[in-house]
C-alpha cells in the first residue's frame, strides 16, 4: 500500500490530468453515441445544445428552465421538480467537488488545450494583479444572480416590474461559449449565428458570438480565462463546504514559498499565504491539484477524499516533477 | 645561526597566518573531539583547510560574483557562467580589522566582511559584488566596500513581503540584476542555460534535503557542526565537487543509519539552532553546544537551512517565468528578521522542533545584529506558549567569553536532560 501511495505522490500530475481530461471530454461530448449518459444535472459545462451524442448535460440549462414558471406552479409541482434537480446536482457535485472544473469540464479542458498551444509557441501567459482579481471575483456572482432571476421574471412580475420577453428564457446559455463550441466538436456548427427574430434574440446571440471570441482570445493570453467569470463556479462554491473531495492545507508546514501560487492557473493567493485555514477550496479553485504537485513541503497540501489522503505533496515528488533528481552538467559546456 | 634567513612578515601574511590559526583550530575540534567521525566528511575538512590555511584558490579561471546575502540568486549566476561567492565572513581576524572602520556597536559579521575588503586579501577575489539591501548594516557595508575600489551593485530588496507591490519591486530588481550581470559577463541569459542551472541547484538542494532526513533519526548519524561546514562550503566550493562529496556522504549516512552508528551520547538533548548565522570559523556557540553533549538536529539560519530549504518551482519554463519564480522564492519564502512581520520564522522554528523531535531551541544573536536582538523577545514568547525550552545567547566573534558561555550552555543542556529524566 505504501508503495502505491509513493507512486501516486510521485506521479506526473500534468500528464495524468491531460489524459483524464481527454477521456472526460470524449465521454461528455460523444458518450451518447455509446449509450453513456449521466443525465442533465451535471455540475459542468456539458452542453444541452449538443443534442446528438452528449454523455450528460450541464445543470445550468436545467436550472434556468426550472425557474421559468409562474409562482403558483412553482409552489406546486414545478418547485418539487426543481428541488429534485437541485438535489441531484448537489449529489453529483459533492462527489467530486470542484474537480468537475479541473478534470471534467469541457470548456476548462479546451482552455487548457489553448494554453498548451500557447506554450508551444513559447508565448508567455499574463496574470491579473491582485486588485483586479478581487474586482473580477464578483462578476460570476452577478452572472449567477441574473441567471436565477431572469427566468423567474419571464413568467412573473417581480417587484411590480413588467415581465421579460420569452427570448430570455435561457439567458446564460445564450451567452455561454459552450453552446457554440461543444456542439462544434460533433460537427454541428449551427450555433454560430445571430438570431434576427426579435430584438432580444439579436442582442443575446450577438453577445454570445462576442463572448466566444473573447473566450478564444482570452484563454490564449490568460490561463483558465473564462473560469474567473463562470457562474457555475459560483453556484458550486455555494455547496462546496460539505463536499467529499477536499483540498487541505497544513499551515504549520507551509514556508509561504509561493510555489503553489505560481502553479495556480487561477492565481489564488490564499493557497500560499493562508496558513490558518485547513480547507483551501476557494470560490475560484478548480481543484486541478497543480498546487499540490508544485508544493515542495512534505504533506503540506493534500487532496482528501472522505477523510482519506489520496494525493499529497512530498519533497520527492516535487523533485521528480521538476526534473531536479538528476545531476546536470552545466559549466562543462564551455 | 647565520644561515637562517629572516624575513619580516607582511601585514597580509600576518592576517593569513591568524586566519589559518582560527580555521585549523575549529577544523581540528570538529575532526577530533567527537566520537565516530564520518569518513566522507574529510572532503569538507580538507576543503576548508585548503582554502583557509593553505590559501588555495578554487576558481582561478572563472568570473567570481560576490554576494552579500542569500537573496542573490545563484541560479542566474551559474546560468551566466559565473561562480557565486558568498562574502559573509566569520573570521575574528577580519572582524578586528573592520572594528577600526565601523562603529563599535556594529555587527561582527559586517565588520569582518568590511575588514576583509579593507585588507584586500582574498583567496578568490570577487570580480563584481552584488549587495541586496537587506539589513541596514549590510546595506551600508555595500557602500563602504565600494569606496575600497570594488565594483559593487546594489540590488533593491523590499522589507515587507506580503504586498503585491514589494513582490513586483523585487522581481524588477532581479531582472535588473540579471541584466547587470549579463552585461558584465557579456553573455546572454537564455531559457536553456537558466533552466539547466535551476535544475542543477535543485539537485544540490535535493541532496541537502536527503541529508536532512537523516537528522530526523532517533539515532543521530551526523553532527550539527558537520552540517554547518557542508552548507558553508556551498558559499565558495565548486558546485560539482560539492554535489559529488554529498553523494558520497549520503551513501555513508545510509550505512551509518543501518548500522546504528551515532555521534550522540545516550541522553544527548536535541537542539534546534537559530538566530545570527554561524559562518566558518565562527562556530563558537555550536561548538560549545555539541561539546556539552547536546546535538544540533536542525537550524533556522541563513547560513544553512534557510539557504537550502526552499526550491524553485516553475510552471512554464519560459525565461521570464523562471526569473519570476526565482525572485518569488528568494523573497516570499525568506524568513529573515529584517521583514516587518516575522510570524513565518516562528512557525518555521516550531515546525523544525516538531519534525526533528528537538528538545529545545538555542537562539544566538551577534551583539550588534539589531534585527535578531530585537525580535528575540517575540520568539521567546512564542516558544514559551508552545512549551518549548529556549536559551538566548548574545555573542560576538571574540574568543574571550568562552568560560561564561560554556557555563550557561552546559547548565541549559543539563536542565534539558533533567527535564527528560523527569518525563520518563
Amino acid at each position: 500500500m505504501s508503495n502505491l501511495k509513493k507512486k501516486i505522490n510521485n506521479m506526473n500530475l500534468v500528464r495524468f490530468r491531460f489524459w483524464f481530461q481527454i477521456v472526460a471530454f470524449l465521454l461528455i461530448v460523444y458518450g451518447g453515441y455509446i449509450g453513456f449518459d449521466l443525465g442533465d444535472k451535471l455540475p459542468t459545462f456539458a452542453c444541452v445544445y449538443n443534442s446528438d451524442g452528449t454523455g450528460g448535460k450541464c445543470y445550468l440549462g436545467m436550472l434556468q428552465h426550472d425557474l421559468n414558471h409562474h409562482w403558483e406552479t412553482f409552489l406546486g409541482f414545478a418547485g418539487y421538480a426543481f428541488s429534485i434537480s437541485l438535489g441531484m446536482f448537489i449529489v453529483w457535485f459533492w462527489l467530486l467537488n470542484k474537480a468537475w472544473c479541473g478534470f471534467v469540464c469541457p470548456l476548462g479542458t479546451m482552455q487548457d488545450w489553448i494554453t498548451a498551444f500557447r506554450k508551444k509557441l513559447k508565448i508567455r501567459f499574463s496574470q491579473y494583479d491582485w486588485s483586479s482579481r478581487a474586482k473580477i471575483k464578483s462578476i460570476k456572482w452577478i452572472l449567477l444572480i441574473l441567471l436565477l432571476i431572469i427566468p423567474v421574471m419571464i413568467s412573473n412580475s417581480v417587484f411590480g416590474l413588467p415581465t421579460l420577453p420569452n427570448g430570455l428564457s435561457m439567458p446564460f446559455c445564450d451567452i455561454c461559449p459552450g453552446r457554440m463550441l461543444i456542439p462544434a466538436f460533433t460537427g454541428d456548427f449551427g450555433q454560430f449565428y445571430i438570431d434576427f427574430s426579435s430584438k432580444t434574440e439579436i442582442v443575446m446571440t450577438t453577445l454570445g458570438m462576442i463572448i466566444v471570441g473573447l473566450f478564444l482570445v482570452g484563454s490564449f493570453i490568460k490561463k483558465r480565462f473564462f473560469c474567473y467569470f463562470c457562474p457555475m463556479a459560483a453556484l458550486q462554491y455555494t455547496f462546496s463546504k460539505p463536499a467529499l473531495l477536499k483540498l487541505y492545507k497544513d499551515g504549520s508546514k507551509c514556508t509561504k514559498c509561493g510555489d503553489c501560487y505560481r502553479a495556480c492557473d487561477m492565481d489564488i493567493l490564499e493557497i500560499a499565504d493562508d496558513v490558518t485555514s485547513k480547507n483551501l477550496v476557494t470560490e475560484d479553485c478548480t481543484l486541478c491539484l497543480k498546487c499540490v504537485a508544485a508544493c515542495p513541503e512534505e504533506g503540506c497540501l493534500e487532496a482528501n477524499f472522505v477523510g482519506k489522503t489520496i494525493f499529497e505533496s512530498t519533497k520527492e515528488g516535487f523533485i521528480i516533477r521538476m526534473a531536479m533528481d538528476k545531476k546536470r552538467e552545466l559549466n562543462e559546456q564551455h | 645561526m647565520s644561515n637562517i634567513e629572516r624575513t619580516i612578515e607582511t601585514p597580509k601574511e600576518k592576517q593569513n597566518r591568524h586566519k589559518a590559526m582560527e580555521a585549523i583550530k575549529v577544523i581540528n575540534s570538529i575532526k577530533d573531539d567527537f566520537k565516530s567521525p564520518i569518513e566522507s566528511m574529510n572532503y569538507f575538512y580538507d576543503l576548508f583547510e585548503r582554502v583557509y590555511c593553505k590559501n588555495e584558490s578554487l576558481h582561478n579561471d572563472k568570473t567570481k560574483v560576490g554576494t552579500m546575502c542569500i537573496q542573490i540568486p545563484s541560479e542566474i549566476i551559474y546560468a551566466l557562467d559565473g561562480v557565486p561567492i558568498r562574502l559573509c565572513n566569520g573570521f575574528y581576524t577580519d572582524d578586528e580589522i573592520g572594528s577600526d572602520l565601523l562603529p563599535q556597536k556594529a555587527c561582527p559579521l559586517v565588520k569582518a566582511t568590511v575588514g576583509h575588503f579593507a585588507s584586500n586579501n582574498f583567496i578568490d577575489k570577487p570580480d563584481i559584488v552584488f549587495s541586496p539591501t537587506t539589513c541596514d548594516q549590510k546595506t551600508k557595508a555595500g557602500t563602504i566596500i565600494r569606496n575600497y575600489g570594488f565594483k559593487v551593485i546594489d540590488v533593491d530588496f523590499p522589507r515587507t513581503k506580503e504586498s503585491e507591490g514589494s513582490r513586483e519591486y523585487w522581481r524588477k530588481s532581479i531582472k535588473q540584476f540579471a541584466v547587470e550581470l549579463s552585461k558584465f559577463k557579456n553573455k546572454k541569459l537564455t531559457k536553456s542555460n537558466l533552466e539547466a542551472s535551476i535544475k542543477k541547484i535543485g539537485y544540490a538542494q535535493s541532496l541537502y534535503h536527503k541529508l536532512s532526513e537523516y537528522r530526523k533519526e532517533e539515532i543521530l548519524p551526523i553532527l550539527g557542526l558537520d552540517m554547518f561546514l557542508i552548507t558553508n562550503a556551498f558559499f565558495f566550493d565548486k558546485i560539482d565537487s560539492w554535489t559529488e562529496a554529498m553523494e558520497i556522504l549520503l551513501k555513508e549516512m545510509k550505512i551509518r543509519v543501518d548500522k546504528k552508528i551515532t555521534v550522540a551520547g545516550k541522553r544527548s538533548p536535541r537542539i534546534v539552532f537559530t538566530g545570527s548565522p554561524p559562518i566558518f570559523p565562527n562556530y563558537k556557540i555550536p561548538l560549545i553546544i555539541e561539546q556539552s553533549d547536546a546535538l544540533i538536529v536542525a537550524d533556522e539560519t541563513c547560513s544553512s537551512n534557510r539557504m537550502f530549504n526552499d526550491m524553485v518551482a516553475v510552471d512554464e519554463w519560459n525565461l521570464y517565468d523562471m526569473i519570476d519564480s526565482i525572485s518569488d522564492k528568494y523573497l516570499k519564502a525568506c524568513t529573515c528578521p529584517i521583514f516587518t512581520t516575522n510570524d513565518d520564522r516562528i512557525r518555521r522554528i516550531i515546525d523544525l522542533v516538531k519534525n526533528y523531535k528537538a528538545d529545545a531551541v538555542i537562539y544566538q544573536a551577534f551583539a550588534g545584529c539589531t534585527v535578531y536582538e530585537m525580535e528575540q523577545r517575540s520568539v521567546l514568547e512564542a516558544m514559551e506558549k508552545a512549551g518549548i525550552a529556549i536559551l538566548y545567547i548574545e555573542s560576538d566573534y571574540s574568543p574571550s567569553q568562552q568560560g561564561q558561555l560554556s557555563t550557561r550552555i552546559e547548565a541549559f543542556v543539563e536542565s534539558i536532560k533533567n527535564r527528560r529524566r523527569r518525563k520518563k
